[in-house]
């Protein structure tokens, strides 16, 4: 029982990092309507970029972490801008866009191994006591994850509920043609929607590398499969949904893990499956079918 | 050539022979079913790992090697066990990775598939010994030959040379027949061909299916010749190996796909062993894996259709001359449509409404109405397009409210969309031949029966495609992609098709918009022709004029009910429909 207590802790923590990544991921989605598989390689600089300010410049984590968000923001804004906006622009197929992304996200990732070598990088910071919460127990680093991702999750439904920017977003997101016709901005959106999902990544990677101690190249590329099962669990485009989605998967692997932690991303995996067969397009499909068919 | 080099050689010439296997078997699946397979290394390796514990005996007690089955089998059955796995694992994956509509959607999930195998294949020691992998598989007649190691390798050349002659053939086979054209039509527009007859999750099974067997064949041919397997051998990223050289290569060209194997394994295989090494090995196989994104990006920008497109099936110079029929008509009278309390809402929107009515053989009805009425989603419904959430739908005598759209077209029940939705990379005259009911070469049993088996058919549905393509004054246009044509031709071509599907029951969604003065006309012509031939038709169209001259009776519809139904000049005198409509 306690054991289960304690992964439900490792869970929740999991969880966050995944919430963070599943509603960037989600987010872009929903604004520009592309499956971006580069989203891990984000992630894994920021954490390069964090490691540079830490170890390197010396500042602490709290800027680091600020460092890694900016540049996830940056490579978003740039990658959008100079790769995928060109292509949409000729009208390139759905299909042929995944094919880009997963073109960039080869790229980059390589790009990050002939620079950092296939060494395992760590922010090496202080050994903390633990805090006992509930029978779980975390390190006060998890806990500024836990809070770090309630924060900018808050953030964004403020975002979404109350300003004119998060309207029009989502107003975006249901029917770009629509919003365009009544007035929307949506090439300045779509960039907000770029900033966004970059600096959720950049956080995430930031996270990701702090509860896991250790990383290298391959970081964020390995997480983007829970990312997407979350993602995929509350139908993609769908940021309330990612987020139920990321606890369910977080939690669910970290109890798998309690028999065998091979089992971590398998369990991601049978959920993924088990949505698929149910429910093709996701937990809350109605919304998105009900957008299709009325945009169409 | 000493005896090394020409070892080297034809080591070289049988991995260019497995890989252009492997790719004529992607190109089966993502180049004419439109299929993006990012698990397509997995089902090499599953050939490859079938194959060697079917060849290998039963691990000996007390050697750490471990693995399953250890049977033993004589060649070539290790082979065919992997042919047969591959199709079985395409066939489980496939029932739930194919399940998404949206192709990217689809392939993400086999990205995941894959990479959750690998994990599991090298952490599972009991399985193909794990990690470390299978090695010291025998090659096939090895030792009972006597022909040296470079003698051997030339041997090996020629049994693999039948393999991938086979494989061409039987790729080549599928793809020029019927049944290809209808893959390549689900390709362009699934949504589409599925209102024309095919069962687009089905077909992309079986396409995906039949991939993965050539693709595990492939796997199993490479293992018998290198002796050894482990996940080391089939990251994730081999995938992309694959695809960057059909994309190169040409999709839907089984030449391109053979160029793409050739030039993936000269650049990126071997050339690099000849350059200088720069930096690590490690630093090395960065920048070459780093290389392939790059091509992409390059092909996908200057030349997505690769280096051999695919080739234009040309096939007006078989059309008969002169149209020997009269201008076809329905070949059979319309059927009866009646809807009783039909509806549907979206997220309490009740988008339509307890609508009913009845449509008879040999009339033509409006369906009019402001923006956000229901006509649409109450043609979708029809069509099966969307499911009803009560009411019912019946077609002549069968009530087929639920069914998928497939399904319900295959009675007879053909749409046309409100969006052009020809299928661009097939020609005119292909179009036509693609909507066709009834031809024997349409199905992947049909098309293995060849030219001789579907020929006879297809000659009469050139015949009638010959009729209507002069009816409508296209006949120049034969041979040219409909995705190059202007949209007003595109509508013609849509209507054409829906022809051509011999329809009993035609719903046509706003045949005339964006469609000139002039070709309204003809096209109000031809509806009025094949209304008086027997047809049933329902139409949705905001040009009030072309309705009034198609159209016996107008159903008007608003906010999602049915508010009046009549000749438009009895409409006309309806306050009701005046207010909700006409005026405003």
């Amino acid at each position: 029982m306690s054991q289960i207590v304690l992964s439900l802790g490792f869970g929740l923590v999991t969880a966050s990092i995944l919430a963070m990544g599943a509603v960037g991921f989600t987010l872009q989605f929903g604004v520009t309507n592309l499956f971006n598989l580069a989203f891990g390689e984000s992630m894994t600089v920021s954490a390069f970029a964090a490691y540079i300010a830490h170890n390197d410049l010396h500042s602490n984590m709290w800027l680091a972490m600020a460092a890694g968000g900016l540049a996830g923001m940056v490579l978003s804004l740039m990658i959008s801008r100079l790769i995928y906006l060109p292509f949409l622009r000729r009208g390139t197929a759905q299909f042929a866009m995944v094919m880009v992304t997963v073109a960039v996200s080869i790229i980059g990732k390589n790009v990050l191994s002939a620079m950092s070598g296939s060494g395992f990088y760590s922010y090496q910071l202080p050994p903390e006591r633990p805090v006992h919460v509930l029978g779980m127990v975390f390190s006060p680093r998890q806990l500024v994850i836990i809070g770090l991702a309630a924060a900018s999750l808050l953030g964004l439904h403020a975002l979404f509920r109350y300003s004119r920017l998060g309207k029009a977003m989502r107003a975006t997101s249901d029917d770009a043609g629509l919003a365009r016709s009544v007035g929307i901005p949506t090439t300045h959106l779509i960039s907000a929607a770029w900033l966004l999902s970059g600096l959720l990544a950049g956080l995430a990677g930031v996270a990701l590398a702090m509860d896991l101690g250790t990383f290298d190249f391959n970081m964020g590329g390995n997480f983007l499969l829970i990312i997407v099962a979350a993602a995929v669990f509350g139908s993609v485009g769908e940021p309330y949904g990612a987020i139920a989605g990321a606890l369910v998967i977080g939690i669910a692997s970290e109890l798998a893990a309690i028999v065998n932690p091979e089992l971590k991303n398998v369990v991601a995996f049978g959920i993924l499956v088990l949505v698929l067969l149910l429910r093709p397009e996701g937990l809350i499909s109605g919304r998105v079918q009900m957008r299709a068919e009325v945009a169409a | 050539m000493s005896p090394a080099l020409q070892s080297y050689v034809a080591t070289l010439l049988v991995y260019l022979a497995v890989n252009s296997i492997a790719c004529w078997g992607l190109n089966l699946q993502f180049g004419v079913g439109g299929v993006m397979n990012f698990a397509f290394i997995l089902y090499q390796s599953i050939g490859a790992y079938i194959t060697a514990v079917l060849t290998l005996p039963r691990a000996a007690p007390g050697v750490p090697e471990t693995y399953i089955l250890g049977w033993h089998l004589p060649w070539p059955l290790p082979l065919a066990g992997a042919a047969v796995s591959g199709a079985l694992l395409a066939l489980a994956v496939g029932s739930f990775a194919l399940r998404p509509r949206r192709r990217d959607f689809q392939a993400t999930v086999m990205l995941v598939v894959s990479i959750i195998a690998a994990t599991l294949v090298t952490s599972e020691q009991g399985w193909f010994n794990g990690g470390q992998g299978l090695f010291a598989i025998p090659q096939p007649f090895s030792g009972r030959l006597n022909l040296g190691i470079s003698g051997y390798d030339w041997f090996f050349l020629g049994l693999v040379a039948v393999f991938a002659a086979v494989v061409l053939f039987f790729t080549d086979r599928l793809t020029g027949s019927p049944w290809g054209r209808r893959l390549r039509a689900m390709r362009d527009n699934a949504e589409a061909a599925e209102s024309l007859g095919t069962g687009v999750r089905t077909e992309s099974l079986k396409v995906y299916v039949i991939g993965g067997a050539i693709a595990a064949v492939s796997g199993g041919l490479l293992v018998e010749f290198i002796g050894a397997w482990s996940p080391a051998a089939w990251g994730t990223g081999e995938t992309f190996i694959f695809f960057v050289a059909i994309i190169v290569g040409g999709l839907g060209n089984n030449f391109g796909a053979f160029f793409g194997a050739l030039l993936v394994l000269g650049v990126f295989l071997e050339l690099p062993t000849f350059l200088p090494t720069i930096g690590s090995s490690n630093t090395e196989e960065s920048v070459q894996a780093a290389a392939i994104g790059v091509l992409i990006l390059i092909f996908l920008w200057w030349r997505p259709q690769g280096v051999f497109p695919e080739r234009k099936h040309a096939l007006s110079r078989f059309m008969p001359a002169a149209a020997p029929e009269p201008a076809p008509g329905p070949s059979q009278p319309g059927t009866t449509l009646s809807v009783s309390d039909l509806s549907r809402d979206f997220g309490g929107v009740r988008a339509v409404d307890k609508v009913s009515f009845e449509l008879l053989p040999g009339t033509a009805t409006g369906l009019i109405g402001p923006n956000g009425a229901g006509k649409s989603t109450a043609l979708k419904l029809i069509a099966g397009a969307l499911k009803p959430a009560a009411g019912q739908v019946v077609v002549g005598a069968v009530n087929v409210a639920g069914w998928a759209p497939h399904k319900v077209s295959r009675l007879g029940v053909i749409r046309t969309f409100q969006h052009t939705s020809e299928f661009a990379r097939l020609t005119v005259l292909e179009n036509l031949l693609a909507a066709a009911p009834g031809q024997p070469g349409d199905s992947f049993g049909g098309s293995l029966l060849g030219r001789r088996h579907w020929r006879p058919r297809q000659r009469e549905l050139l015949a009638q495609a010959a009729a209507l393509l002069a009816d409508f004054q296209l006949t120049e246009l034969a041979d040219e992609y409909a995705g190059r044509l202007s949209g007003g031709q595109r509508r013609l071509v849509e209507i054409m098709r829906a022809l051509m599907a011999q329809p009993k029951i035609l719903l046509l969604d706003e045949p005339m918009a964006g469609v000139n003065p002039t070709l309204r006309l003809t096209i109000e012509e031809h509806l009025r022709r094949l209304r008086d031939g027997g047809l049933t038709m329902l139409m949705v169209e905001h040009e009030l004029s072309s309705v009034e001259r198609v159209c016996d009776s107008v159903i008007v519809m608003a906010q999602g009910r049915v508010l009046a139904t009549g000749t438009m000049a009895e409409l006309r005198s309806n306050k009701e429909v005046v207010d909700a409509y006409l005026v405003g």
